[in-house]
């Protein structure tokens, strides 16, 4: 490879944020990669974050007082929304993943048959978009109970 | 390793964290009451369970070899020369050695250190 393939993909990753063209599943795929990064970011800081239960980065074993510490920085309001704002992202993720698991292995593609006009994407049709809409319907409701359990 | 292998990785440990992933939430809130799941005496017990604790480093290799993995294959689709393919590839690599190693560090700690 000597770098021409590299400059014809001028878009790069902007590309995903121009919604000209779009359609449910190209959202979907641009969700599951912000969704991605954003959950990798969440996982980083909980492990930063829950090491305070053993003193943090120069502790040494189980600790009451820098527990307490880290709770008193992440419960309060802005904390129980990053943690239902988690929660939904990461159910959105989980089952959006898995519709394209299942798309990777042919199992919910429709059968392949003769170019018609008006063309359309056959993975598209059917039980794919009841997926990505059952993804999305689920994460709100995975969210708002997540919401319940932290500020009820 | 090939990139399939890679992407077969990527699937295995996506199915294996929407299970453990599942777990992890239902043990905070669900089966569990909120408050008493962040609790010092709480948390303390479930790293003395070995079943917990094993559950709690698998969660962590899985979700962490997956999240870093899911940043090279982006990075990958940004550009695709050979050195930034190889370097990026190492970079994910080491950052998520270097993940798990401080998660797992907190995990022994818990586990074998004295409450002070």
């Amino acid at each position: 490879m000597d770098g021409r393939e590299t400059a014809s993909n001028k878009r790069g990753v902007m590309g995903w944020l121009n919604p000209r063209h779009y359609n449910l599943e190209r959202w979907a795929y641009v969700f599951q990669r912000v969704t991605g990064v954003g959950i990798l970011m969440y996982v980083l800081g909980h492990i930063g974050d829950t090491s305070f239960f053993v003193g943090g980065p120069f502790g040494s074993g189980p600790d009451p007082g820098t527990w307490a510490l880290d709770l008193s920085f992440t419960e309060n309001l802005v904390g129980h929304l990053i943690l239902a704002t988690t929660v939904v992202i990461v159910v959105f993720h989980g089952l959006n993943g898995l519709r394209l698991i299942m798309a990777e292995y042919g199992i919910i593609f429709q059968k392949p048959s003769k170019i018609e006009y008006p063309y359309q994407a056959k993975g598209l049709r059917g039980l794919q978009k009841h997926m990505i809409w059952a993804a999305i319907v689920l994460a709100i409701v995975a969210g708002l109970w997540a919401g319940g359990i932290l500020f009820g | 390793m090939r990139e399939s292998r890679l992407m077969q990785l990527q699937y295995a440990t996506a199915a294996a964290a929407l299970v453990l992933v599942a777990v992890h939430l239902l043990m905070q809130g669900v089966l569990v009451p909120y408050s008493t799941a962040i609790s010092f005496d709480r948390v303390l017990a479930v790293y003395k369970d070995g079943v917990d604790v094993s559950l709690l480093e698998i969660l962590l290799i899985v979700v962490v070899a997956h999240g870093f993995n899911g940043v090279r294959i982006i990075l990958l689709e940004l550009r695709q020369t050979r050195s930034w393919t190889t370097w990026v590839s190492r970079g994910a690599l080491i950052a998520a050695a270097g993940t798990i190693a401080y998660g797992t560090r907190t995990i022994l700690l818990a586990v074998l250190g004295a409450p002070s």
